[in-house]
């Protein structure tokens, strides 16, 4: 079933997200997003979709399947859906219940979503399932920061901005890691608070040739 | 750093208009004769809360956390400076101000330091 209190959160928040993110947080971040995009290719998941903001930085002719857990976001994207180059197709889900099937997906892209999530290992590890052995996790976060007074300052401002949208003090890459996730690269955007994370889900072949290469060592050991 | 005009204008507006605010607030709440480490206590906190709230309002032209964050370590920066300093020696809101406006853009200039050795010397998007 959906969290229906984050549901109704951001159903709050659809309003006036274009005012608070359009102007000036979606152009700050245009070009990294469209540089992190631009590595779209196969059967893409992205969420959450918000109000369709960040269609402006998707490459164009893709086939892609996005998800939000707010109706009210789906319903304002839908024009930006409908001017998209290729093909989006747009649910309501939570990400905790994804009603896909197991390895459904080439890759699989967030943008500010793990701030928002309210169990993010838990999330992660619906996506770990929906995505093929060798899938691609590519995300475009926020974080905490590890640096005082950084750290102090974004714990103080999740004490605010918990109550109305997101949390400004997640630890995503520990979070990555902790789902099962095998961490390809952390890019820092600024600071090390906004970055860029690629992540893969092994495939069954590494695991394999590991678990071979391990038998193949305790057998000449012996 | 942050190499478009328009961002980096916007990061200084911000900075320095927070500083200054706070520095006015700091003037205007701490009594000359207050112990001065309660005044940098107080004024750290007030200076925190009311430049997050601030930052939401300049957030909307300028970006999100490269917004919030500085302005956070403005205002609470600010806050401590003027604040302690008014506790030992009495300033007028324009000093109040002034103080305040210059310690925004140093903490900018920190920030973007500090961001500098974190990222490296790449414009945004990282192409370069």
């Amino acid at each position: 079933m959906v969290d229906l209190h984050t549901q109704r959160k951001w159903d709050k928040a659809a309003s006036a997200f274009d005012l608070m993110s359009g102007m000036g947080a979606e152009r700050r971040w245009l070009p990294h997003k469209q540089k992190l995009f631009g590595n779209m290719q196969g059967k893409v998941l992205f969420l959450a979709l918000g109000t369709g903001l960040d269609i402006a930085a998707f490459p164009p002719g893709q086939d892609i399947t996005a998800i939000d857990i707010s109706p009210e976001m789906i319903k304002r994207a839908r024009a930006r859906m409908d001017d998209y180059s290729g093909s989006i197709t747009a649910e309501v889900m939570d990400v905790h219940e994804l009603r896909f099937e197991d390895g459904q997906f080439d890759q699989i892209y967030t943008s500010c979503t793990f701030c928002s999530v309210p169990r993010p290992v838990a999330g992660l590890t619906a996506l770990k399932r929906v995505l093929k052995p060798g899938g691609e996790l590519f995300m475009f976060e926020h974080t905490g920061s590890k640096y005082f007074p950084l750290n102090l300052s974004m714990k103080f401002m999740s004490i605010i901005t918990e109550k109305l949208g997101p949390s400004m003090d997640r630890h995503t890459v520990d979070n990555v890691k902790q789902a099962g996730f095998h961490i390809v690269e952390v890019e820092h955007v600024f600071l090390d608070v906004v970055k860029i994370i690629k992540a893969r889900k092994d495939s069954n072949n590494v695991v394999d040739m590991t678990e071979s290469i391990s038998n193949t060592h305790s057998a000449l050991t012996t | 750093m942050e190499h478009r005009l328009y961002f980096v204008l916007g990061d200084l507006l911000t900075n320095i208009v927070i500083g200054s605010l706070i520095g006015i607030l700091a003037v205007t709440v701490v009594s000359t004769g207050w112990n001065m480490w309660l005044a940098m206590l107080l004024m750290m906190i007030i200076g925190m809360a009311l430049s997050l709230l601030a930052a939401v309002a300049f957030g909307i032209f300028f970006g999100a956390m490269e917004v919030m964050v500085p302005a956070m370590q403005s205002g609470m920066m600010s806050g401590m400076v003027v604040g302690m300093w008014q506790a030992m020696s009495p300033l007028s809101a324009g000093q109040g101000a002034i103080i305040g406006g210059i310690v925004g853009l140093v903490m900018l200039n920190i920030i973007w330091v500090a961001n500098t050795a974190l990222r490296g010397l790449r414009p945004a998007g990282g192409v370069s």
